[in-house]
Order: C-alpha cells, then sequence, then structure tokens
C-alpha cells in the first residue's frame, strides 16, 4: 500500500526548505568561520553584518548571540505598497518577484540559471516592494522567532495576513480560467512556495473534479466519434486488414 | 523661599457668580475682564475708580483676548464677537460655531485669532477679514485650550483626549508637527482645571500642568521633557502664566494657593491664599499681576512679586529653564576670539540664517515689531522684510559692496570651526552620547546632581557592560577594546580631569585620573592601543601613555584647537588655521607618529569645500585618516606617511546614494566608523541631527567614488536598456577599477611603511591581480563593443599592472577571442616592449 502522503510537499517541508534562504545577522558575540557542507560562513564580529543561512541565524538568535535583520520588504512600509499593488494596481495578477540581480541579456550567462535559495533575496540589501519567493514561510518565521527585531510586528503580522488572504483569493479564483473550454493554465509568476503548497491541494482537487465531470462528456464524445469515424475506421481496418 | 503675604487684598466685585476671564492689552493701559453676565469691564491701569462697561455683549462667557485696539470674546452661545477699545462698543461677529466657544486667543501680532469651540475643529480667523480662515482637523476630540508661541508660527492645542497638538503656520496650510502624549491630563471642556500650554515668551519651550499637579517645561526643538516645578500645589492646577520677561512663573490651583516661581531655580518665592482662582495675567510691565475666580470676582494685585525678588523683573528676556541649553551648551564651548566686536554673537555663515539662532529665538518681533515701519511702496526693494530667521535677506544685488562686506566692517570676525569631540552628540533633554563607534557605545543621564554613565559593548562575550555614578559630569569619553577614556570640564574648585579605566586587568586597581593645570579645559580627547591624546583650550596638546604616564606636551601651530583622533602610535590633530578665501578659517591637520617623534604631516589643509565645516574625524580600521564632511562625502588621507604628499580622496558621497536616487527620502547619516572596507553609519530620517535613543541600528554603505550621477534605471525603452547595461556595466567596472586602486595604493603604503606582515603583503599583491582583472573585464567589454572602441581598450592594457606578462598574454586572449587581429597584434607590441624595458633594468 502506497504510503498516505498527498502529492507535493506539505507546509512544514517547505518551511524546512525555506531555512536554507540567506539572511543578514548583526552577531552579538564572536564566532570563527565553520566549514559547513554548504560552504564557509563568514567569520562573525560584532556589529559587522553578515550573511548567514535562516537555520543557523535562527540557532544564534535562540542562544541570543545574534539579532537577525529583517529583509527590506518585510518592512511594514514595503508592505502596504505590495498590498496596495496587489489590490488596486493589478487586482488579477500576482505582485511581480524580485527582478533577477544579475542583468539577464541576449547573452547566455551563467548567472541566469541561478534561482533561490541561491539568490539572497532576504538579506538586508534585498530590492524592498517585492515578495521573494518564500516569503509567507520567512515573513512567519521572523515573526515566530524574531519579532523583537522586526519594526511593528503586529502590524507585519496583519499586513502578511491581508496579502496572504488576497493572493490565496486570486489563486482560487484563478480556477474560473480552469473551467472554461480548453482548460488554460492561469499564469502563476509571483506565487510563492507556501502558496503553491497550500493551492495544490484545492487545484488538483478542482482540477480532478472537472476532469470527473467532464468525462462522461468525453466518453460521449468518444463514442460519437466512434460512431461518427467508426465505419470508415472500421473499414480502414478492414482495408488494411485485407 | 516661601512666604505668605499678610496683606489682604480685597477683590472687586465684577462679575456675577461664575467662570470669569481676563486679558491686559499689549500696551498695559487696561485689562478687559469678561464673566457669566453680560457685562464686560474695562479697568484703566493705576486707576482705582469704577471701571468702564460695555453691555451689550452676551452672557456666559469663556475666553477674552486684546490688543491695543480692539478685543475678542468667545461665549457659550458660539458667538465671537470683536469689540473696539476706541469706541467700547461693539463692532461685529468673527465667527459663530454651533457649539460653545471654549476658548479664544490672539497671535502676538494681533492678526489672526484661534477659537476652539466643542466642535472638533479648531478654527483660526483673520481679525480684519474674517473671510480668511484656517481650519485644524486632525484632533479627534474638542479641544480645551489654545495657545500661540510667541512668534505665531506654532500653536499648541490642549485637547481633551489627553493629548497636546501642536500645528506649525508657517505655510498657507496649517500642518500638525506633533502629538505630544503624556504631558496633559484628559478634561472635559466645562472643567475649571486647566489643562493650557503656556509658551515661555523665548519661544522655545512651553510649560503645561501635568495629571501629578506638577508644572512640566518641553522643549519645542526636540520635544524633550526639559525642568519641572514640583510639589507646589496639593490640588489640581487651574491657571498658569509666565511673566513678561520669563523670569518667573505664576501659577494657581484647586488648593487655594496662588504661587510665584523662579524660572531658574525652579523655586517658589511666594505663596497666596485666593481661592478659585480661574485665569491670571501679567501686567506687561509693571509689578502688577491680575486674576479672577469662579466667583466673577477680579484682583487687581499691586507689587505682587516680593520686595526681594521685584528685580526679577526688570532683568531682560530669561532663557526656559532647560537642564542642557543648547545655546548655553555652544558658548560654553565656542571660543570668543576676538571681542571687538559689537555683538557677542558668533554670525554662523552671513549667506544663511542659522537654524536656531539667537536673534531667531530672542528675536525682535516678541516685541511686537515685526511690522517695518518703511513700507516699500514702489517695490524698490529697500524695505524687504524679514525672513523666516528674522533677518533681512542679503542677496540683494549691490553694485559696489556686497552686503556682506558693508555691514560686516566693523564686526567682522573670522568664522572659525568649533572644537567637538568625535562619535558624541549634544544633550538632548538629559542624555547624550559621549561615544558612539563599532566596540560600543557609551552615554550619560543627567540626573540633576550627578550623572549616570552606562557602556555597552556589541560584543558581549568579550567585555560585559558596566554603568556607574558619576560625581565628575565627564561630558566626553572615548572608547576602544582596552579601556575607556573619560574627560570633564572644570567643576567649581576641580580642575579639569581625565579618567582613564582599563576593561581587564590583573592588579587591584588599574585605573587613574589626572588633572588638568587649572583654568585650562579638554576640548577633545582620543584614545588609541598605546596612547592618550588630550587637546586643551590652552593649545597643548597632551600625550598620556595608558598608564598615566605623561608621554610629551607640545602646544598644537594652529589654534583655537578644533579636535582630534589617534591610531596605534599616530596622533591627528586638527586647528583652525589661517582664514581662506570664504571667511572661514581654514582647517589644518597635524600627523605625528609619537613613538618614533616623526612628523607625518605638519599644518597641512583639510580640503573642505566653501563655507562646509568637518562633522567628524577617525582612522580607517586600517590605520588611514577619514573625514566626514558636513555635505556628507567620506573622504580618506593618500599617502600621508610621506610629508607634504597627501591627498584627500573622496570615497563616499551619501548624497549619490542609491537609496536617495528616488527623491522621496530626505536622511542624513551620523559617521560612525570605516572597517571593511565599508563605511558604518547611523542613518538619521524626519531632520534629526544626531542619534537619540533608543539606539538606531547601524547601518553600512560599500564606498562608491563619486564618478557620475546614476542614470534613472526606468528611463528609456527596452531596445535602449540593452545599450545601458553595457554602459552600466562599464560605469561599474570603471569606478571598481578607481576605488581598487586607491584602497591598492592604502595597501602599499602600509607595505613600504611598517614592518609588514606577510599577510598585507599578500593582500597587497592580490588587490593587484584584482585590479588587472577589472581592467580584463572592462577591455573584454570594448572588445565586445566593436572594432572602433580599440584605442580605448589598448590603453587598459597599458594600464595592467602585472609585471610577468601574464596578464598581457590573458589580454591577447580576450582580444583574439572577440576577433580583434589588430589588437591583438598590438598588445603583442605592447607586452614585448615592456618586458624589453624590464630587462634593461
Amino acid at each position: 500500500m502506497a504510503l498516505p502522503l498527498q502529492a507535493g510537499l506539505t507546509p512544514m517541508e517547505v518551511a524546512f526548505l525555506c531555512e536554507m534562504e540567506m539572511v543578514t545577522v548583526v552577531p552579538r558575540q564572536r564566532l570563527e568561520r565553520l566549514n559547513l557542507l554548504s560552504g564557509p560562513t563568514p567569520a562573525l564580529r560584532p556589529p559587522h553584518r553578515a550573511p548567514l543561512p535562516l537555520w543557523l541565524a535562527l540557532l544564534l538568535k535562540r542562544q541570543r548571540r545574534a539579532n537577525i535583520l529583517p529583509p527590506p520588504w518585510l518592512l511594514p512600509s514595503s508592505l502596504e505598497r505590495i498590498l496596495k499593488h496587489e489590490t488596486e494596481t493589478s487586482p488579477l495578477a500576482f505582485s511581480p518577484p524580485p527582478p533577477h540581480p544579475h542583468p539577464i541579456t541576449a547573452r547566455i550567462s551563467p548567472t541566469d540559471h541561478i534561482s533561490p535559495p541561491f539568490l539572497p533575496s532576504s538579506t538586508a540589501e534585498a530590492p524592498p516592494d517585492y515578495l521573494p519567493y518564500h516569503w509567507l514561510e520567512l515573513g512567519e518565521i521572523l515573526l515566530e522567532a524574531a519579532s523583537d527585531d522586526v519594526p511593528e510586528p503586529d502590524r507585519v503580522r496583519g499586513l502578511l495576513r491581508d496579502l496572504r488572504e488576497v493572493r490565496m483569493s486570486k489563486m482560487r479564483g484563478s480556477v474560473k480560467v480552469l473551467e472554461g473550454e480548453g482548460g488554460g493554465v492561469s499564469k502563476m509568476t509571483g506565487v510563492g512556495a507556501m502558496e503553491v503548497a497550500e493551492g495544490r491541494g484545492f487545484i488538483l482537487g478542482v482540477l480532478d473534479g472537472l476532469r470527473r465531470l467532464g468525462s462522461s462528456r468525453e466518453v460521449a464524445r468518444r463514442e460519437r466519434e466512434e460512431e461518427e469515424g467508426g465505419g470508415e475506421g472500421s473499414e480502414d481496418e478492414a482495408m488494411g486488414f485485407e | 523661599m516661601a512666604t505668605t503675604t499678610q496683606v489682604r487684598l480685597r477683590g472687586r466685585p465684577a462679575h456675577t457668580r461664575g467662570p470669569t476671564f481676563l486679558s491686559y492689552t499689549p500696551d498695559g493701559t487696561k485689562l478687559i475682564t469678561v464673566g457669566s453676565n453680560n457685562t464686560t469691564r474695562v479697568y484703566k491701569t493705576g486707576f482705582d475708580g469704577e471701571p468702564t462697561n460695555i453691555d451689550d455683549c452676551p452672557e456666559q462667557n469663556t475666553g477674552v483676548a486684546s490688543t491695543d485696539e480692539f478685543f475678542i470674546i468667545g461665549s457659550e452661545d458660539g458667538n465671537v464677537s470683536k469689540f473696539s477699545l476706541d469706541t467700547m462698543s461693539y463692532e461685529k461677529y468673527l465667527t459663530r460655531c454651533s457649539l460653545p466657544i471654549r476658548d479664544v486667543t490672539l497671535s502676538s501680532n494681533g492678526k489672526w485669532c484661534a477659537v476652539a469651540s466643542d466642535e472638533l475643529v479648531v478654527k483660526i480667523i483673520r481679525t480684519n477679514d474674517t473671510s480668511a480662515v484656517m481650519s485644524l482637523r486632525e484632533q479627534p476630540k474638542p479641544v480645551k485650550h489654545l495657545s500661540f508661541d510667541p512668534s505665531g508660527k506654532h500653536i499648541a492645542l490642549s485637547c481633551t483626549d489627553g493629548l497636546v497638538y501642536v500645528y506649525s503656520l508657517i505655510n498657507d496650510e496649517p500642518e500638525l508637527v506633533r502629538k505630544i502624549d503624556g504631558l496633559i491630563r484628559t478634561l472635559e471642556t466645562e472643567d475649571e482645571i486647566s489643562s493650557k500650554v503656556v509658551w515661555h515668551p523665548d519661544g522655545r519651550a512651553f510649560a503645561a500642568p501635568t495629571a501629578t499637579r506638577d508644572i512640566q517645561v518641553m522643549s519645542r526643538g526636540d520635544w524633550e521633557n526639559q525642568r519641572t516645578f514640583t510639589s507646589g500645589h496639593d490640588g489640581d492646577i487651574t491657571a498658569l502664566a509666565w511673566s513678561p520677561n520669563g523670569a518667573m512663573l505664576a501659577s494657581a490651583a484647586k488648593d487655594g494657593k496662588v504661587l510665584l516661581w523662579e524660572t531658574k531655580t525652579q523655586k517658589m518665592l511666594a505663596t497666596y491664599d485666593y481661592a478659585d482662582v480661574m485665569d491670571i495675567a501679567w501686567h506687561p510691565t509693571n509689578n502688577l499681576l491680575s486674576f479672577t475666580n469662579t466667583e466673577g470676582w477680579v484682583y487687581i494685585y499691586n507689587d505682587f512679586v516680593p520686595q526681594e525678588h521685584s528685580h526679577l523683573l526688570k532683568l531682560p528676556l530669561q532663557p526656559a529653564p532647560f537642564i542642557h541649553d543648547p545655546l548655553s551648551e555652544i558658548s560654553a564651548n565656542a571660543r570668543r576670539p576676538i571681542t571687538n566686536g559689537l555683538k557677542d554673537i558668533p554670525n554662523h555663515g552671513a549667506r544663511r540664517g542659522t537654524p536656531d539662532s539667537l536673534d531667531d529665538i530672542l528675536g525682535s518681533d516678541i516685541l511686537g515689531d515685526e511690522d517695518d515701519f518703511v513700507v516699500d511702496d514702489d517695490g524698490a526693494g529697500y524695505a524687504l522684510g524679514l525672513n523666516g530667521n528674522g533677518k533681512r535677506p542679503n542677496g540683494v544685488p549691490d553694485p559696489y559692496a556686497g552686503p556682506l562686506s558693508k555691514r560686516r566692517t566693523q564686526t567682522w570676525e573670522p568664522q572659525i570651526h568649533d572644537s567637538f569631540q568625535p562619535g558624541s552628540t549634544p544633550w538632548r533633554g538629559n542624555r547624550k552620547y559621549l561615544c558612539l563607534n563599532l566596540i560600543g557605545f557609551v552615554w550619560t543621564v543627567d540626573q540633576d546632581t550627578h550623572n549616570t554613565i552606562t557602556v555597552e559593548f556589541y560584543d558581549h562575550e568579550f567585555h560585559r557592560d558596566f554603568h556607574f555614578t558619576d560625581t565628575f559630569l565627564y561630558d566626553k569619553a572615548c572608547l576602544n577594546e582596552h579601556g575607556t577614556l573619560f574627560s570633564c570640564l572644570t567643576n567649581g574648585d576641580t580642575p579639569a580631569t581625565i579618567f582613564y579605566r582599563p576593561h581587564e586587568t590583573w592588579t587591584a586597581r588599574a585605573d587613574w585620573r589626572t588633572q588638568l593645570p587649572k583654568g585650562e579645559e579638554v576640548t577633545a580627547i582620543s584614545l588609541s592601543d598605546s596612547f592618550i591624546t588630550v587637546t586643551t583650550t590652552a593649545n597643548y596638546v597632551r600625550v598620556y601613555t595608558l598608564f598615566g604616564i605623561p608621554y610629551r606636551v607640545y602646544r598644537q601651530k594652529s589654534s583655537p584647537t578644533v579636535t582630534c583622533a589617534s591610531w596605534r602610535d599616530y596622533v591627528l590633530t586638527l586647528g583652525n588655521g589661517p582664514v581662506g578665501a570664504d571667511g572661514n578659517t581654514r582647517l589644518l591637520y597635524t600627523i605625528q607618529n609619537i613613538k618614533r617623534d616623526e612628523i607625518c604631516q605638519s599644518e597641512d589643509v583639510v580640503a573642505l569645500p566653501d563655507g562646509e565645516t568637518i562633522k567628524s574625524v577617525f582612522f580607517s580600521d586600517n590605520g588611514d585618516p577619514c573625514i566626514y564632511d558636513s555635505t556628507g562625502t567620506l573622504l580618506t588621507l593618500l599617502h600621508w606617511r610621506t610629508p607634504s604628499q597627501a591627498t584627500w580622496v573622496p570615497l563616499l558621497d551619501t548624497k549619490l546614494l542609491s537609496r536617495l536616487a528616488s527623491g522621496r527620502k530626505t536622511e542624513t547619516y551620523f559617521p560612525v566608523a570605516v572597517a571593511d572596507n565599508k563605511f558604518h553609519c547611523i542613518i538619521l530620517k524626519g531632520g534629526d541631527q544626531y542619534p537619540y535613543f533608543p539606539r538606531p541600528l547601524l547601518s553600512e554603505f560599500d564606498f562608491q567614488i563619486p564618478l557620475s550621477s546614476k542614470p534613472t534605471p526606468d528611463g528609456g525603452d527596452d531596445e535602449d536598456a540593452e545599450a545601458e547595461n553595457e554602459g552600466d556595466e562599464l560605469n561599474k567596472l570603471e569606478s571598481e577599477f578607481v576605488l581598487k586602486s586607491v584602497l591598492a595604493a592604502q595597501q602599499q603604503d602600509l607595505v613600504d611603511f611598517t614592518k609588514s606582515s606577510h599577510s598585507q603583503r599578500t593582500a597587497l599583491a592580490r588587490m593587484e591581480v584584482e585590479i588587472d582583472k577589472t581592467l580584463l573585464q572592462m577591455m573584454a567589454v570594448e572588445c565586445r563593443e566593436g572594432e572602433d572602441r580599440g584605442m580605448r581598450a589598448l590603453e587598459m592594457v597599458t594600464l595592467l599592472r602585472d609585471r610577468t606578462g601574464r596578464m598581457m598574454e590573458a589580454a591577447g586572449k580576450v582580444a583574439e577571442r572577440y576577433g580583434r587581429n589588430v589588437l591583438g597584434e598590438k598588445i603583442r607590441e605592447v607586452g614585448e616592449m615592456r618586458l624589453s624595458a624590464m630587462e634593461e633594468d
């Protein structure tokens, strides 16, 4: 019997993957460079900022050895602008993801295929006003573990909730497009990892339902085709066999 | 000393029982009282007979304000009416509200009348044109009291929600500048208790009654609590008034007492027993105070200030009770170089008004002569009004003599650079940072009789934060990995003292204190790994070892001294030199190696633009001197170890930072340090000059030599974008090249002049390779661009530093790859010439 696991990633797994994102920390204690599988970490010397993977930053934060700098897009002013973009500027599409830091031109370069978490999208230098791939889980994690480092945490929490609801309703709304003839695929640029994981169940369910609803029609269509073209087909076959 | 007077003054029954209010005309000839009956009484000063009565006025009056010509009455029926003092009769309605009026007040020039009612909106009406109305709408509840500041540029609203709203009236549209929480208490509009904000006559501060029955003074500049008039009243305060020169404060409360306070000491001078006082008014010049009570009685109290204190009334305008008056702070620090000028006010920069000059604060407009008597009716410009700073604009073109030289012939004095302690901030409220750097920060809190000093570190593992009570009132500090250095000014009999406290010690007591000769004050201190440097007002530079052994004393060549900085054995001192062409003194620096007793740079000029000054000076972590000037530029000194070879090189212009490119932000930066080839600073928003509490986070910026202003990111269509990208890439590489060259030059100096370690030498070699790599990248871009850019590419090849010829080969390969054969040929020629030249050597 198959494992009772759904397709795709569970929220836990998405949050786990998110911990590979780089964040900027302000250390409160010295720490020599550590040789990790993902490469050496920078030596920490307070108060010099240093980029660290989120899991290590959380570990240090929990031991009160570092403060995490919230990425610029997590500031209330930036979230407000994104929310405005989502609700007023383009009420149908998702707000765009952060621009690629290495300019993508006609010439092919090795940097073209780098994507998060290997692109620092949540460090202190990240561009404001764009939600990165792991925005929801990163925001939640930072609010839970380092709420004293985030300015106006309650407002940020509220804005994140607003954004999540706006975008989830867009995601559900996109199902209407699926329903149409041909079952088109809606544009998913800018959707975050957690949203994909959350939406997967619903959208797969809808698609499955649609398929089932459509199946009787499909069967009827196929039968009709067979009846109409069946004679020819059988003739062909007959001819072929002849 | 508190005294209760024996003479009991008889009140005059002016009105029927109920709230009664009064106002003196600014010339002091008349006192106007209104009350709950429909009669207004006008008493003549110095005349004891019956007052003039004006009968045709409304009942239940709630406020009165007057000028020399007219007065305004607000009443509970919602009318604000204007009465003439010439004819002693009703003139017109200024405005009408649907709900009762609660307060009326006039600006000091009598042009504007502010009206508070039970409606939410406060109206400000022009007294001679009732159609000109400004509305203040930000407050969510009705306003109980109003008060204009003495200049009429701000108005404070005491709202019934317990907040004070301060609006700026400088522009046509009133603008809320501050909501002050926690100053006054929540009251109803009908309450007899007052929450009125009363501006001190110097306009820099205001007082307000608090819920604890004290009177709190708050400064307008930084909205910090200043001195408090405490423990005087046992009941809620009902009325407050500053004496006309601000030297005293009168207050009345529900406990049936009227108190007279001295501003300077916040002590009670006298106590009087009068119950239910509602409103107090000082006579503008005489020793005369009048007040009214809820019984409708008016008291006109001659010689209110007791004889022994009456000299206080004769004083000129007195400053508001600040904990650390910014004005006196400046004058304590600044040196008066020459006293042949008529003014003892330093005229900082003739071309712009200082933001808080004494002229502004003690400006003439308080005394009411803002209206110039010369009327410029033909527009010839001879009667240009006062500008926003209360000064005449001097931008008038004058063919013969600039207005500057014309007016300064008698009182000209050089503009010197003031002394300062790098990394410190001035007092704000009762706190100040003594030192902010990358090790930690030192701050002090004024506790009236003593200070408390806290030293905090960024690295909590290496050092433990500490905190001590400071009876010496230290006002300067330096902090590094090994210890903390403090200094204080002369205090009574104790001469100026310096105090050093190492962080770690293996003996019982390692901290030491040393006193300077009497009369000598410390202007700046600095602490390095091996020496302590102190510059003093006597123009001495005193160098001590870390354990207090006086090592060297010498007189600084340029004076007055500005500041000093040190790193290991090097000491940099800054002083004012001769006057430059812009009227400011030239800032001169000297760098000396104390241990080797060598002068690296002697009295060289700090390159500053016209009229600008220096904000901070410090050594970077590599030991190169850096300055941050008032234009927001960070500069470093190149080749400073060779005498007269030093040049100032800009590393970063904060005005060109990309974060400011959108134009939406206005922010300034408080320099902290240069380390790791980054500029560490504190971002200051909202017009702040200095960081305050809570301590803001440090920010860091990469160096960026100002070469060109960045093109706007969202300009042009997609076709241009491609070309722009190329330009961008080239620009980026070019600035990288320049920056790396500067840093390599500094490293080269370090290697040449010190006993360099192996790692320093390899770092230098690596930097040179990096420069060559950047050049190759630039060359690659040029090659890609086309054949016609070949000469530029060849020039880049000649700039290569590499001596082994490998970089030349690489350059040839790059040219080959892009098929630039002619270029490749030329590169080979250059390479061969260079190699042969080296062989000849």
